[in-house]
């Protein structure tokens, strides 16, 4: 080992001999994270392929990190310790993070003059809300996702409800969940009206019901929460009533990623899950089903979610203007049509819908238009300074209400007052 | 002891047993059932190996099982090369500062070595070893808590053996070899399995500092399957994880007698 060891730095040595001479092509770093099925690291892997096959004087060597908590974590890691990537694929929450350590360039510095303005502006504003901050962009979206509403056509059929129609409000949801709930003779639930997944990031899905009650969670700057507001409360009191007093939800903590399994085996006629999901349901869903937006209170809403692009400090100019050459590039219609094709991501420009590719695939399978259609009333995902944190309190306090353990209002204001005590540095 | 006492001491431990081997045989139901009967236990449930297919298709499970066996053997070996010559030291020779060194060398085992990752990959991207098997073992085959162990080993040896080596005309490297190393062997293999089994299943360092399928061990490899959007795909995720984690498990098996004894004797001495 020590002797391996030694080779290796004397070759070690030797590389970064070459590495300081100029080298005629630029070397890019990507890393990337995957958080659905279906062979989206091989797709992001072709892509990039295909790029340097049509520009040999660029290199990218993408990486693939795991997790969105690993790649986050390798990323910052590698960029504290001096190596930082030209890109890498992140939360959209965690540009706040990123940003008070210092890590990230906007990208209006690369994508220069009027094109890269328009590039810029080409994207949803719903995805841009927690890309941008001050004026400047941090992000480019990429693998960005919305929740909706999964429901089972049979099971709706069953309950003598009309297969074709989802609920449209929170009422009807309630309504239409006690037609579906059902019970056997002993009296057990073997079907349920609804599921809301609460495990992990709860957060996530709740957001959904406090945009729909006409609230909001953040001032949008990251130093501001709103957790005890009314909108709020009564989000979170609808969320526990779902299961204490409707009885249309199975009570305790749902486990988010046993959600589809749940839905495919008729245990909930109705699931609050990500678009990510899409593909994975048209593969395996054993009955017809529909996507519906999220039902309104006051009015429709959702929070976006999933990963941006990111450029980090550290590299030289050539090699950043690269790499945002790179993102324009599989950011473009033809190529984030293939992406949005092989995940169930919504393709964050509207230019990508109007591509043959992705014209062809909603005529045969329309319901990936719905995430589309709901994203005219999506706010940005919750997200502040020291993210993490300030998520958790949320998180904690709605573990606490769903299981009881606390009353809803009470857990909400030990969370705004824990939030309080975290950002005050920032503002 | 009354009956009584027994039988309540007995169940307790059965209970534990049940406790800790449930998770396990849960997970040899999954990853050889098909996935409809992850949640239904009938005895009928056809059996299949597709899961194991599936799980090894999805990841070069191959490589990744030879780059964690390179690495293990590798740390383990440089481990023990490095903490026997420290223990001797510490425990033979006297000089100057000896026991204050010693203390800095046990200070290493209140050190979370987590919190020195961004440190270590300064050092491992200063030496432009990023990404490479070596990178992974370096920050861990200075080892203090094998110098401690095999230490104490050491100080158990009766001096008089030492003295009659010496007569004989051997030298301290001799001793070292021909005295010390074999009167300590049941610390070198409970040594070498707690390293073998840590660094098997180590996860955090490795996948920071590793970017490609040549260098990452099974653990990084592994968390492919680590898809939460689209839900968790139990049956594959358990199968590879019980590929994974086989080899420990046989070999535990195999030697846990000795693994479990020799534990309590280089503690009792």
């Amino acid at each position: 080992m020590l002797a391996n060891f030694l080779k290796g730095s004397a070759a070690a040595a030797a590389l970064s001999l070459i590495a300081a001479l100029p080298a005629s092509a630029v070397d890019l770093q990507f890393y990337f994270p995957v958080a659905v099925g279906g062979g989206a690291a091989k797709t992001i892997e072709g892509l990039t392929e295909t790029y340097m096959k049509d520009h040999p004087d660029v290199k990218i060597d993408p990486i693939y990190a795991g997790s969105y908590q690993d790649t986050i974590t390798k990323v910052i890691t590698a960029a504290r310790g001096g190596n930082a990537p030209q890109i890498a694929v992140a939360l959209s929450t965690d540009m706040f993070t990123l940003l008070d350590d210092d890590l990230i360039l906007p990208f209006d510095d690369y994508a220069k003059g009027e094109e890269g303005k328009k590039w810029i502006e080409g994207f949803y504003p719903a995805f841009m809300e927690n890309s941008q901050f001050d004026g400047k962009t941090y992000g480019i979206p990429f693998q960005r996702s919305t929740p909706v509403l999964y429901w089972n056509k049979d099971a709706f059929k069953e309950a003598g409800l009309d297969p074709e129609t989802p609920p449209a409000t929170w009422d009807e949801m309630v309504e239409m969940g006690k037609k579906l709930t059902k019970t056997d003779a002993s009296g057990n639930t073997t079907q349920w009206g609804v599921r809301i997944p609460s495990s992990g990031f709860p957060y996530w899905l709740f957001q959904g019901l406090v945009i729909e009650a006409g609230g909001k969670l953040t001032n949008g700057e990251g130093t501001e929460t709103y957790f005890d507001s009314p909108e709020v409360i009564e989000a979170a009191q609808y969320l526990v009533d779902l299961s204490t007093k409707d009885k249309v939800m199975e009570p305790g903590i749902l486990d988010w990623g046993a959600t589809p399994k749940d839905f495919f085996e008729r245990r909930s006629a109705m699931v609050w899950t990500t678009t990510g999901n899409l593909t994975n349901m048209h593969d395996n869903a054993p009955f017809p089903f529909g996507v519906a937006m999220l039902p309104e209170k006051a009015q429709r809403g959702a929070p976006t979610g999933g990963g941006n692009f990111y450029l980090f400090k550290g590299s030289s100019d050539e090699q950043l203007e690269a790499a945002v050459k790179f993102i324009e590039w599989i950011t473009a219609p033809e190529q984030s049509a293939i992406w949005t094709k092989a995940t169930g991501y919504v393709a964050p420009r509207p230019a990508t819908w109007d591509t043959e590719t992705m014209k062809d695939y909603a005529k045969g399978f329309p319901q990936v238009l719905v995430a589309r259609d709901q994203l005219q009333y999506a706010k940005a995902e919750l997200s502040t300074h020291e993210n993490q944190r300030v998520t958790q309190f949320l998180n904690d306090a709605l573990a606490a209400a769903i299981t009881g353990q606390k009353p809803v209002e009470e857990a909400l204001k030990e969370a705004q007052a824990k939030a309080d005590q975290v950002l005050a540095a920032y503002r | 002891m009354s009956a009584f006492d027994r039988y309540l001491w007995n169940g307790g431990a059965a209970l534990l047993a049940a406790l800790w081997i449930a998770p396990l045989l849960y997970a040899v139901w999954t990853a050889f059932h098909p996935s409809a009967y992850e949640a239904h236990f009938t005895l009928t449930a056809p059996l299949t190996l597709e899961n194991f297919v599936k799980a090894w298709n999805a990841a070069p499970f191959a490589r990744y099982f030879l780059n964690t066996f390179i690495l293990v053997t590798g740390i383990t070996a440089a481990q023990f090369v490095l903490c026997s010559l420290a223990a001797y030291g510490f425990a033979r020779f006297s000089f100057p500062g000896r026991d204050l060194l010693f203390s800095l060398v046990l200070l290493q085992l209140l050190v979370m070595p987590d919190i020195l990752i961004v440190e270590n990959y300064k050092i491992i991207h200063a030496m432009n070893a990023v990404d490479t098997l070596q990178a992974i073992a370096l920050p861990y085959i200075a080892s203090g808590f094998g110098v401690f162990l095999i230490r104490q080993a050491f100080m158990t040896v009766p001096r008089e053996l030492d003295d009659a080596a010496r007569i004989e005309g051997s030298g301290p490297l001799a001793i070292l070899w021909r005295v010390y190393v074999p009167l300590a062997k049941p610390t070198y293999l409970a040594y070498g399995l707690v390293s073998v089994s840590y660094h098997w299943n180590n996860f955090l360092w490795p996948l920071i500092v590793t970017n490609s399928v040549e260098t990452r061990p099974v653990t990084v490899g592994l968390s492919v399957f680590a898809t939460t959007d689209s839900g968790t795909e139990w049956a594959v995720i358990n199968a590879a994880t019980l590929m994974t984690s086989a080899p420990l498990l046989l070999a535990f098996l195999l030697f846990q007698r000795q693994f479990v004894q020799s534990f309590m004797r280089a503690g009792i001495k």
